[in-house]
């Protein structure tokens, strides 16, 4: 049977679509899809202009952060009107160093795998959303996260979780999120997360002594949307380094494994203590009445 | 059973007098509530309502020392998880009556899933008052978080609270003559005992659970991958210490309706043994913990201390007294075992929610006293309520068959 | 959480050797708790002990018949373990009356403590010589103004004498077991009739059962024990239910 042109060609197309689909679904070794979206943050590149937190309040009409760069002489955290702030430390020969402190959007994230009634959510397309509507107000999103990045509306009867939301909309539309785009010294990179981990190790290796050797969130939390790259040490720039290097929803799989074998297992194992009971007390019992009338 | 003056009242007035007001008309009954708890709950309770009232209407911060830092505070640490284990009695109680055949506890298990149930819903309450959105709370019948252990404790608390609800209603039913629900209901009681046995491990273990994503947050002296078995077994233990102290204060509280027949002595030695062999296998499990998270070191510093406090001293300790007790048949040494062992579990529960959680901040949280005096409200509503129970439903005591001769 | 490779022996090691001498403690532990002496169970365990009287009549006790029995080694009675008293060898019917059968034959019968307690000092009408009664019958009236209630025999039989005392004195009533006797019976049915009737352990469960229903009664909100306050004068039935009290004893009495 000869294949004629057209055939080959439909048959190309589709066998190229299916490697295409394949290749979307196929997962790194974090779990990520290699379509996830993630940030690479060189805070080498970081002037400390703090474009980034303006861009961010205005797209989530949250009040304008404080103008005075005065803000950086103390390490500041996210707070329910800031999704984001940059801190700033200075390095031994006197050069300032900035990072911009956000939601780290983990691939497993640990506030998604507690929140009871999924208020807190992965959505396929990679951002950590967070829905008002379902949220029974438990805080333990906050207790989960190991970045201490949820913050809670404490003032309000009404009160709602607030966090960096990754610019869902935007993303849907096709957009990058507020703060990559305004960003004027490329410190900021949106793109592919499976990409720009390659990026980011490929500028540690191409500069070697200038960076830190290690690109944090590629592992932290078993690994996050927003990667780090840096010449000093994150935790003087208001970061954590005591994140767990696995997923955080791994630490309780195992427990939670239990409930269905603890259903499946009690009732026999407790109606066989009930059967054996009442055996030793009919015994007990026909015993005495022998004994009674023997 | 009418008194005379309700022969000639209507049925229904007739049975608010009589089961409502225990045979008094309105005025002498409500004379007989003048007493000191009364008054001193009503003062407590004319702020701790009000406090309520005033969380739901102004948020958490009004009311609360909760931070950023601090997301659970004291009705979390206390109201919720110390009230969920110290309702664990009923599960204990009915498991070694029910399925184990050890009858003579039979007279302990009825206030036992009394206290159990009324814990349970004291513990809800407290629940709504910190949830940020309670109208929320149904939300998790609906979405299935099914990758959180707090989905799991929400299910099992729903359906363990249900259970109780339903176990209830057995002496209630007496109380009312309502023989056909009754008569379900003894029927239906090994089904609910195993049952109660099922959620309570399921729950009780899945408290601990919570923090198990947590481990840089919760001391590695209390942090355990099988955290979940240490809060399981203290659930026994906190059952069985709890049993022997409210047994205790109810026997003395409510003389007058207690079965006299029922040797108290004997049953509070009995669960004294039961508690000693349950706190040495618990101590020894918290060592292991220890060691297994490799921090031995730790036991040299502050929070060190408090764990050897927590362990040693309100685990080992009480373990040995009920040996001690149990063995040379000193009852009152049982039952201040068992008010240690009660005080024991609340510390621990209070070290892994609050103290030994976020232990590492910078700045601590502590509670403010609008939220004791919330905590002090709802375990004094919970008292109130065993003793109007208790007063009118068999529950020390097998309704008087007086027709019966 | 990750350690040091190497540490990891150290610590499984002493796991195992924890776990080791946990077992090697637990056989001696479990030994222990379980040891001691066994229940100390004493003699007629199962009895109820008369205790004091709780609500004692004002005028000073005549010599009660000697026969309140204590059970061999009994401990430290409890307080409110029974208010009204029931002497060995008297029979108590449901509507709390008593019989005992005496050396001659005869029965005697009589109210028992409840019963002379609710209703207090005041009248008794007794039946003829010669009436018949039947167990479970209206017998005698006690009561005092001008309303009484009736009381059941607790056997079959014939009168064949009455207490004249009991229906002259008012106060006949503070000795319902001995001076307060009220008639003696010629029994017909003594065998089956004592089978349908109270005592020992049984009676005297009877009894406290309805001391605790009073109690309940009296002082429902209070979690302290009676105080020792006297008889009211006309009787408790008098106290908790005024005018209405002979409803209330008949409820008792089942009359």
């Amino acid at each position: 049977m000869t294949i004629g042109r057209r055939e080959f060609i439909r048959g190309a197309a589709v066998a190229a679509g299916c490697a295409g689909a394949t290749a979307a679904m196929a997962s790194t070794e974090s779990g990520a899809s290699v379509a996830a979206p993630g940030v690479l943050v060189d805070t080498t590149l970081c002037v400390g202009c703090r474009a980034c937190e303006a861009a961010c309040s205005e797209t989530n009409a949250l009040p304008a952060p404080p103008a005075d760069d005065k803000v950086f002489e103390q390490t500041r955290n996210t707070a329910q009107q800031a999704f984001t702030v940059v801190n700033r430390t200075v390095k031994a020969d006197g050069t300032a160093r900035y990072a911009k402190k956000q939601c780290m959007h983990c691939v497993s994230p640990g506030c998604a795998s507690a929140c009871p009634v999924r208020a807190m959510d992965k959505s396929p397309a990679g951002p950590v959303t967070y829905n008002a509507k379902k949220c029974m107000g438990c805080r333990y999103c906050m207790i989960a996260c190991p970045f201490d990045i949820p913050k809670y509306e404490y003032e309000s009867n009404t009160p709602r979780v607030r966090k960096c939301t990754f610019c869902a909309d935007r993303q849907a539309r096709g957009l990058s999120p507020a703060c990559t785009e305004v960003c004027p010294s490329g410190a900021l990179t949106f793109g592919k997360r499976s990409e720009l981990l390659e990026v980011a190790k490929t500028r540690i290796y191409t500069n070697p002594g200038k960076y830190v050797p290690h690109v944090y969130g590629e592992n932290e939390a078993g690994g996050t949307s927003w990667l780090y790259i840096t010449d000093v040490d994150l935790t003087k720039l208001g970061f954590r380094d005591d994140v767990p290097q696995k997923p955080i929803p791994e630490l309780v799989s195992g427990a939670l494994g239990a409930p269905p074998f603890v259903m499946t297992l009690w009732p026999p194992l407790l109606m066989g203590l009930f059967a054996f009971s009442k055996r030793r007390d009919e015994e007990k019992d026909e015993a005495g009445k022998e004994t009674r009338h023997g | 059973m009418a008194s005379p003056a309700t022969a000639t009242l209507s049925p229904a007035r007739a049975f608010i007098r009589e089961k409502i007001f225990l045979g008094m008309d309105l005025k002498d009954y409500l004379k007989s509530n003048l007493t000191a708890f009364n008054i001193v709950s009503a003062i407590i309770l004319a702020v701790g309502i009000p406090l309520l009232v005033i969380r739901f209407a102004y948020g958490l911060g009004a009311t609360t020392n909760l931070s950023q830092t601090a997301p659970w505070g004291l009705w979390i640490g206390f109201d919720m998880m110390t009230g969920i284990v110290l309702a664990a009695g009923g599960f204990t109680i009915g498991a070694t009556v029910q399925l184990f055949g050890l009858h003579d506890y039979h007279a302990i298990e009825r206030p036992a899933i009394l206290t159990a149930f009324l814990g349970y819903v004291m513990a809800i309450i407290g629940l709504l008052a910190d949830l940020g959105r309670p109208w929320n709370i149904v939300m998790a019948i609906f979405n299935y978080g099914t990758a959180s252990a707090l989905f799991e404790v929400a299910w099992c608390v729903m359906c363990y609270s249900t259970v109780l609800f339903l176990e209830f209603t057995l002496p209630a039913s007496e109380w009312l003559g309502l023989k056909r629900w009754q008569a379900i209901m003894k029927k239906a009681l090994i089904a609910l005992t195993v049952l109660s046995v099922m959620f309570s491990t399921m729950h009780q273990s899945a408290l601990g659970s919570l923090f198990l994503l947590a481990p840089t947050k919760l001391h590695p002296l209390w942090y355990t991958p099988f955290i979940f078995i240490f809060f399981f077994i203290s659930a026994i233990v906190a059952g069985l210490c709890m049993v022997i102290v409210e047994g205790a204060l109810s026997h003395r509280a409510f003389q007058s309706l207690v079965d006299h027949h029922v040797d108290m002595d004997k049953l509070t030695i009995g669960l004294g043994k039961a508690a000693a062999i349950v706190m040495f296998a618990y101590f020894f499990l918290k060592v292991q913990g220890v060691i297994d998270g490799h921090a031995w070191g730790l036991l040299l510093t502050p929070y060190g201390a408090l764990f050897l406090v927590e362990v040693v001293g309100f685990v080992l300790v009480p373990s040995l007294l009920f040996a001690w007790g149990a063995r040379n048949r000193k009852v009152k040494v049982v039952r201040f075992a068992g008010a240690m062992g009660v005080l024991g579990i609340v510390l621990n529960r209070l070290n892994v929610s609050v103290i030994a959680f976020n232990w590492n901040q910078p700045v601590r949280y502590v509670p403010s006293w609008m939220e004791f005096v919330v905590s002090i409200s709802l375990c004094l509503i919970g008292v109130i309520a065993f003793r109007w129970v208790v007063y009118r439903m068999p529950i020390l005591r097998e309704q008087n068959a007086r027709a019966a001769h | 959480m990750s350690h040091d490779f190497l540490s990891i022996y150290f610590a499984k090691s002493l796991e195992y050797v924890v776990a080791v001498g946990y077992l090697l403690l637990f056989i001696p532990f479990w030994r222990y708790v379980q040891g001691g002496r066994p229940a100390e169970v004493p003699a007629g365990a199962d009895i109820r002990r008369p205790a004091e009287d709780f609500l004692r009549v004002r005028a000073p006790a005549t010599a009660r018949p000697a026969m309140a029995v204590r059970p061999a080694g009994a401990t430290a009675p409890r307080p409110t373990a029974g208010w009204f008293h029931l002497p060995a060898g008297y029979l108590l019917h449901p509507g709390h009356t008593w019989a005992r059968l005496d050396a001659d034959g005869l029965v005697s019968v009589g109210v028992d403590d409840f019963a002379a307690k609710l209703v207090g000092p005041g009248r008794v009408d007794l039946p003829a010589l010669g009436d018949r009664l039947a167990q479970g019958e209206p017998a005698a009236e006690i009561g005092h103004d001008d309303r009484t209630v009736p009381m059941l025999a607790p056997v079959d039989g014939t009168v064949v004498a009455v207490n004249a005392t009991a229906s002259e004195k008012p106060d006949a009533l503070e000795d319902p077991y001995g001076a307060g006797w009220l008639f003696k019976v010629k029994p017909s049915h003594l065998a089956a009739d004592f089978r349908q009737l109270l005592a020992d352990a049984p009676a005297r469960r009877f009894l406290e059962d309805a001391g605790e229903e009073i109690a309940m009664r009296l002082s429902p909100g209070l979690a302290t024990v009676l105080q020792d306050g006297g008889t009211p004068i006309h009787g408790i039935a008098q106290a908790l239910a005024g005018d209405d009290w002979d409803q209330l004893a008949r409820q008792y009495f089942l009359t």
